[in-house]
């Protein structure tokens, strides 16, 4: 079996189960007969991409408050009945030195045979700027629990409300492989921002600015293969894009902008190369052909991503301003330019 | 205005638009949708498909680690343009637009994020 089908294989099985909602709207993820509460637990926080808040709530008479996003638990907003609740509720986004009370206390809201429900509901407050909280695939590696539970054989049947991961005691650690989709632990904290030099409303050091000349005109330092559809798109786009380089093809190594963003920007394609190429196939509509995508909190303002992909190379950058502006024109212009 | 309305007038107002549909990200499903007569449900459901993952790892991460949570994506390729935008206010909210190259962005950013905050609040 394909193992980038697990996930869906595990999802439609779900999906396939009886839904059992509780009063007051919570859903059951959870029976008695159910040795592992804790790894539906995580499969809720694992199916959570977009913001939700996630309130827990055990037979046991304890419950558990979670904002999920991503894939990552970023704040305990409530704990009732459970002990030694106290710092992880004083966090205002939860860090690494918060993960093992962050478990202790999922372990004692979802104890062995114990029905656990679950209500999600939207999250009520803006978590820009929230750091990235603690990944579910951290909290289930550090737990020994499969989050991919039909990896090797199919479950025999739909006996519980969702497939129940498997809880697998390893004693030595696994190397950790990532499908397209799962979730990643962050690997180099603190911040991205603070790495890059960055925040959501900073502004470019004067001296960290690419002249617009250097980039009109191909005569930043690192600039290599000033023929190519990313080069030219890169110039096209102008100052705007406050740091830029290109991985593969003809123009790779292609750099420009302060030397320290670029080094991290350089760090995320190592470490995520083959998960982007995936995103990037995802989206194509057709096979091979350029594409760019940009991601912003609101694409006008502030900063944005830019990853463009052309052939074998790819280029990846920060847009400060506003990319509606400059990103389809250039892109036009570039396309133009090729012919 | 129904929903239907508030599409329509994206149409309406930026010729250049293909499809613009209102969906629902966390169920997969577009629950509205003005454009071409061309257009399929087969396309709608890629283009929620495609939506989610445009919100989703690795560029998801990226950007949540530098500047906060994205609530807005552009997609271009040789076929056109895709724009995505979340709701600030209901995360599963989205509108999911395909638009020519000849489209005024700016301007149609503007629009869509005016439509989908309207229709999120239920105006």
């Amino acid at each position: 079996m394909n193992k980038a089908a697990l996930p869906i294989f595990a999802r439609l099985h779900a999906l396939q189960t009886v839904a059992r909602v509780a009063p007051g709207g919570s859903r059951v993820i959870a029976t008695l007969s159910d040795a592992s509460p804790l790894a539906a637990l995580l499969c809720e926080v694992n199916e959570t991409v977009l913001g939700r808040t996630l309130a827990f709530e055990s037979s046991v008479g304890a419950s558990l408050t979670l904002e999920v996003s991503g894939r990552r638990v970023l704040r305990v907003v409530a704990a009732s009945g459970l002990p030694d609740a106290e710092s992880c509720l004083a966090a205002a986004a939860l860090e690494d030195e918060h993960k093992d009370d962050l478990i202790k206390l999922m372990q004692a809201v979802a104890p062995p045979r114990h029905e656990l429900r679950v209500l999600a509901t939207p999250m009520t407050r803006d978590v820009d700027g929230v750091s990235v909280g603690l990944p579910v695939a951290l909290l289930a590696d550090l737990l020994l629990i499969n989050l991919n539970p039909l990896e090797g054989d199919l479950p025999a049947g739909p006996s519980t409300p969702r497939p129940a991961p498997d809880v697998v005691a390893r004693p030595t650690p696994r190397p950790v492989t990532y499908q397209p989709g799962d979730d990643r632990p962050v690997t180099a904290p603190p911040r991205l921002s603070a790495r890059l030099g960055v925040g959501a409303a900073a502004k470019p050091e004067p001296e960290a600015e690419t002249p617009a000349t250097d980039q009109e005109e191909g005569a930043g330092t690192d600039v290599q293969g000033a023929g190519s559809f990313l080069i030219t798109l890169s110039r096209g786009i102008g100052a705007d894009l406050m740091a830029w380089l290109i991985v593969g093809g003809e123009s790779d190594g292609a750099t420009d902008g302060p030397e320290e963003m670029v080094s991290h920007l350089q760090g995320f394609l190592a470490d995520e190369g083959e998960a982007l190429a995936a995103q990037f196939d995802q989206l194509s509509t057709e096979a091979g052909k350029d594409m760019c995508i940009v991601l912003g909190a609101s694409l006008d303002t502030g900063h944005s991503i830019l990853c463009a992909r052309s052939g074998p190379g790819v280029l990846l950058g920060v847009i400060e301003g506003d990319a509606t502006q400059t990103v389809l024109r250039a892109w036009v212009s570039a396309g133009a330019a090729q012919g | 205005m129904a929903i239907s309305d508030s599409l329509g007038a994206v149409i309406k107002a930026f010729p250049q638009t293909r499809v613009v549909a209102f969906a629902d990200l966390s169920s997969r499903m577009i629950l509205a949708s003005q454009g071409r007569d061309d257009v399929t449900q087969e396309f709608l459901d890629q283009l929620c498909q495609q939506a989610r993952t445009s919100f989703d790892d690795p560029l998801f991460s990226l950007s949540v680690e530098a500047f906060g949570e994205p609530h807005s994506a552009l997609v271009i390729g040789p076929d056109g343009v895709r724009v995505f935008l979340r709701s600030e206010n209901e995360p599963a909210d989205a509108l999911c637009c395909v638009c020519d190259h000849s489209i005024d962005l700016p301007g149609f950013v503007a629009k869509i994020r005016e439509t989908l905050d309207k229709i999120s609040a239920g105006a």
